[in-house]
């Protein structure tokens, strides 16, 4: 099986197998992130992101797979109409128009349909996924048929997370594919994703800046040992762990802002303001020379300016109201335009179901009638309405969703070499009205409308 | 019977005379001596290769079946049951029952103190098993139970003739035992190895303390079959090559763990070896015998070197991966399946004799002919409930046995431990054959299946002549809901009698 020769594709592996040599040679002097854009205006750092791994060798495909005539969004904002996307076993080998489909490929046909990378989502449980455990392997129910509910909505993979973090980073986390029957191709790489919150009191502050300086230090100490063959590379200094990996880059830190009630931030007159706290996590950033993720911020959309600055993302719900303070409306409360003002000043943005009375924000499935499962593409929507370009607003549960848990190298878009999780759909994603016909994780068909009990029925 | 030919009214004296006459061989009906034939039966065999005979005779002599067929002689002086076309079928099989255990700290769940609530819970609720994992392969429920409980007669009554129990609790609990549910203090336990329980858990800590015993057992196995110092005489290894062929054929295992060696050289302790050997005969009786079976290699081992001492647990896991020994693994939905298997993984050269006991369904955790491959590695037959399922999120009805059976899997039952849910179980079973599940194979899967799953089917859970006379007469189809349990003949004697069933 020969793969598909496409100049595009063959000169997309050129520029990474370029970038795998640069980066090897540069591996000694720094763990550097392999940014996709070089540093833009000013030197400000980007928020950050990481290709696709290109394989070590060339694997042989055993099984190929067409979803040939869809209009394909890709998941960074760009859309291919008639396009064909090629699978070989489980990752994406090829997407464009003039894609050689090898003979014995299984052939989907989406014409007249919308092929979309599937939806990553950044706050959710259930799916199979255990409630709590050391690992995200106990008790993991891969037959558990919310899985394929999570798939009908168009859910391919969610951030699992136990535990949060305090006063410095903490947590365990790992991405969870939906992979219907599939136990080891449900568990995603881990811990790309620790969590703390602001604000902290002067003395934690000061706790945490210490941590920094530690690890640092630290840093400095293995690029001397590594100079040295004889020498040990030396013990990472206790509590500095988590925050070495986030001085890497291999982990993603979110803060969230303060208490559960966003009602309540900026003060105990519900004063709709959370500007301090959003301050206090740019300092925490710039301490860290990396962007973090907001969780949930009310107000960042009147400080966007300094989220961009420190090249962090976000994680906005916008279906949330808060009401703003008497007299500065323009300055406090929530704004259905946070998405759309934060994107627009390159700030990454992942969008989440709002809060409610039966669980935090996220998409679940404990909800009442499973109501916040069905809603990621409408939360999305209401980005939108805030006025968010719509194929932006796509990279909301697509490529932006999985930089903000720190694993777009896997999946969030139909990028070749990423996981072949793909969608084929009746419709605009964003639309309320569109169903997800067939849904591939892993490049395996895990969903298919017609064969499931809970759209079937819904003829049109 | 007799009086039925005696017409003339005088004869009545004699007749009254013959009856009381009759009487006191009746008293002692239990006579070993005195054979029974069940004369006028529709006789389910329950053999491998079939066969209902619709009017035959079952002559039993002693404890054993001396005859099965249409035409039997009964020989005189047998006591005769005519059954008027009534249905004799093999005594019923309870492979994995807990009939009498005495749970350990309740219902087996045993945490230590100082275990954080957080954990005590998710262990608590975990959806399959509800204790944390032991690593007691060599422990014996038969040491923790005695015979004054009423379970045993009753279940005995309802026609479980032959009864296996399992100590309960997770991961390596211990070996069950075979129960005589006739048997009194000293004759209860018949053997207390029958088989070692295995009740996986889906954490990742559960997981590994079974791939760390099974390594175990698997160095045990290594370090037993390590050459002796005294290389043999090539006469002598001759014979162990034939040997370690027929060993061969039923697993690549041991080959595998003698690779590092050159074949010749694993001869030295022939004396050890060809014991173990001759297994395939002393299965059957393997668990009166088992003991005395099993111990002789040690003895022989310890002869020689006395000074490592053995953890006996290792030891009989490594008797289970030389295939001594077997296993009941419990696994009762798909996940539990897919866990198993990344589980077992990364111990690809391991293997042993097992067969899979599904004893709680869940849909919503995956059915098992979604995991047919994994199901069908396994070289034992499928244990499971006998129960029609709800699909999850439909009112669509499934039958795991008949989806089983279709694939070709051999499925028996779990039964229940109580005699009235006993007496439900009938039911259950006429169920499973309306919704398509041949007949056959239900009455098989509580009588021949679970015997050969517990590797006693050469002496029980069949009619046949050399068989144990374990059966069931019924006035008529089994499944049939009008049909009444009449007799329940165990090892010979009759233990129920009901001479007015309707």
């Amino acid at each position: 099986m020969n793969s598909p020769k496409i100049p595009g594709s063959l000169a997309f592996r050129a520029v990474l197998v370029a970038l795998a040599v640069g980066c090897a040679a540069d591996a000694a002097l720094a763990q550097r992130p392999r940014f996709r854009r070089p540093d833009g205006a000013g030197g400000r750092p980007q928020p950050q992101q990481a290709e696709p791994e290109a394989p070590a060798e060339e694997k042989k495909v055993e099984s190929w797979t067409a979803i040939r005539g869809g209009d394909v969004y890709l998941g960074d904002g760009t859309l291919l109409r008639r396009a064909t996307v090629l699978i070989g076993d489980d990752k994406i080998h090829a997407v464009g128009h003039e894609v050689e489909i090898p003979e014995d490929a299984t052939i989907l046909e989406a014409e007249g349909k919308v092929v979309a990378p599937g939806f990553c989502i950044v706050k959710a449980s259930g799916f199979g996924a255990p409630r709590s455990g050391e690992d995200v392997r106990d008790g993991m129910n891969p037959f558990d048929p919310t899985i394929k509910m999570g798939l009908a909505a168009g859910i391919t993979s969610f951030l699992w997370q136990n535990g949060s973090g305090n006063d410095k980073p903490g947590g365990n986390s790992s991405l969870v594919k939906l992979a219907y029957g599939d136990l080891e191709g449900m568990v995603g790489p881990s811990d790309s994703v620790k969590t703390m919150r602001v604000p902290l009191n002067p003395q934690q502050m000061k706790t945490f800046r210490d941590l920094v300086k530690q690890a640092r230090e630290h840093q400095d100490a293995v690029r001397e040992a590594a100079k040295d063959d004889k020498k040990p590379a030396p013990k990472p200094p206790r509590g500095t762990e988590d925050i070495l990996k986030i001085l890497d880059g291999e982990t993603r830190l979110w803060i969230s802002m303060g208490g559960g009630s966003r009602m309540f931030r900026g003060g105990g007159d519900g004063g709709g303001d959370d500007t301090t706290e959003i301050r206090q996590a740019m300092e925490i950033a710039s301490l860290l020379g990396r962007g973090v993720v907001l969780d949930d911020p009310v107000c960042a959309w009147v400080i966007a300016d300094e989220v961009a600055a420190t090249g962090s993302m976000a994680i906005v719900n916008p279906r949330n109201r808060v009401p703003s303070r008497e007299g500065f409306e323009d300055s406090t409360g929530s704004n259905i335009a946070q998405a759309a003002i934060l994107h627009d000043v390159g700030v990454p943005v992942a969008v989440t179901a709002p809060g409610g009375r039966f669980g935090g924000s996220g998409v679940g499935t404990g909800g009442i009638l499973g109501q916040d499962l069905n809603t990621p593409h409408v939360d999305a929507a209401f980005a939108v309405r805030g006025g968010m370009p719509n194929r932006q607003a796509l990279r909301t549960l697509t490529l932006d969703a999985a930089r903000i848990m720190g694993v777009e190298a896997r999946v969030g878009s139909l990028e070749v070499g990423k996981d072949a999780d793909v969608l084929i759909l009746d419709g605009d994603p964003l639309h309320y009205k569109t169903f997800v016909d067939t849904a591939l994780v892993n490049g395996k068909v895990a969903y298919v409308r017609a064969e499931e009990p809970y759209y079937r029925h819904i003829r049109r | 019977m007799m009086t039925n030919r005696l017409a003339s009214p005088p004869a009545l004296a004699a007749a009254a005379l013959a009856l009381g006459l009759c009487a006191l061989p009746e008293a002692s009906a239990q006579d070993p001596a005195r054979p029974v034939a069940l004369v006028h039966a529709r006789i389910l065999t329950m053999t491998e290769d079939g066969g209902t005979i619709e009017d035959g005779t079952v002559l039993i002599r002693g404890e054993t079946i001396e005859a099965v067929g249409a035409d039997v002689t009964v020989p005189p002086g047998a006591r005769v049951i005519d059954l008027h076309g009534g249905t004799v079928m093999p005594g019923m099989v309870h492979a994995w029952s807990t009939a009498g255990v005495q749970a350990e700290n309740g219902g087996g769940v045993q945490l230590p103190a100082n275990i954080p609530d957080r954990f005590r819970r998710r262990f608590m609720s975990a959806s399959s098993g509800n204790s944390r994992p032991v690593s007691t392969p060599s422990k014996k429920v038969a040491e923790s139970l005695y015979a004054r409980q009423d379970v045993y007669g009753d279940l005995l009554d309802a026609g479980v003739t032959t009864l296996v129990v399992r100590p309960e609790g997770s991961g390596l609990p211990g070996m069950a035992a075979r129960l005589d549910p006739a048997g009194g203090d000293d004759s209860l336990v018949v053997g207390d190895e029958a088989y070692i329980v295995v009740t996986p858990q889906n954490t990742q800590a559960a997981a590994k303390a079974l791939k760390d015993m099974l390594e175990k057992g698997k160095k045990a196995l290594e370090e037993r079959k390590k050459p002796k110092e005294e290389p043999k005489k090539p006469e002598e290894q001759k014979k162990p090559e034939g040997e370690e062929k027929k060993d061969g054929e039923g697993e690549k295992k041991p080959g595998e763990g003698e690779t590092p060696e050159p074949k010749p050289e694993p001869k030295p302790d022939p004396d050890p070896n060809p014991k173990p050997e001759p297994k395939p005969e002393p299965k059957p009786e393997g668990d009166q015998g088992g003991d005395a079976a099993k111990q002789d290699p040690k003895p022989a081992e310890e002869q020689k070197k006395p000074e490592p001492k053995k953890d006996p647990n290792a030891e009989v896991m490594a008797d289970l991966l030389d295939k001594q020994r077997r296993a009941f693994v419990n696994l009762s939905t798909g996940a539990d399946f897919l866990h198993w298997q990344a589980t077992m993984k990364d111990l690809k050269d391991v293997a042993f004799p097992a067969a899979i006991v599904a004893d709680s369904t869940d849909l919503r955790s995956g059915r098992l002919d979604q995991v047919l491959e994994i199901i069908k590695g396994f070289d034992g037959p499928v244990l499971t409930d006998p129960d029609l399922e709800t699909l999850p999120d439909t009112r669509t009805l499934i039958s795991q046995p008949k989806r089983l059976h279709e694939a070709g899997v051999e499925v028996g039952f779990v039964l229940p431990d109580s005699q009235r849910e006993i007496e439900q179980l009938w039911f259950q079973l006429m169920e499973l054959v309306r919704c398509g599940l041949p007949a056959e194979v239900a009455l098989a899967g509580i009588t021949r299946v679970p015997a050969k799953a517990l590797g006693l089917d050469k002496e029980v859970g069949s009619l046949a002549k050399g068989l144990r006379a374990d059966l069931l007469v019924f006035t008529g189809d089994p499944l049939d809901p009008t049909s009444t349990l009449t007799h329940v003949f165990h090892g010979g004697r009759s233990v129920r009698e009901e001479t007015d069933p309707r």
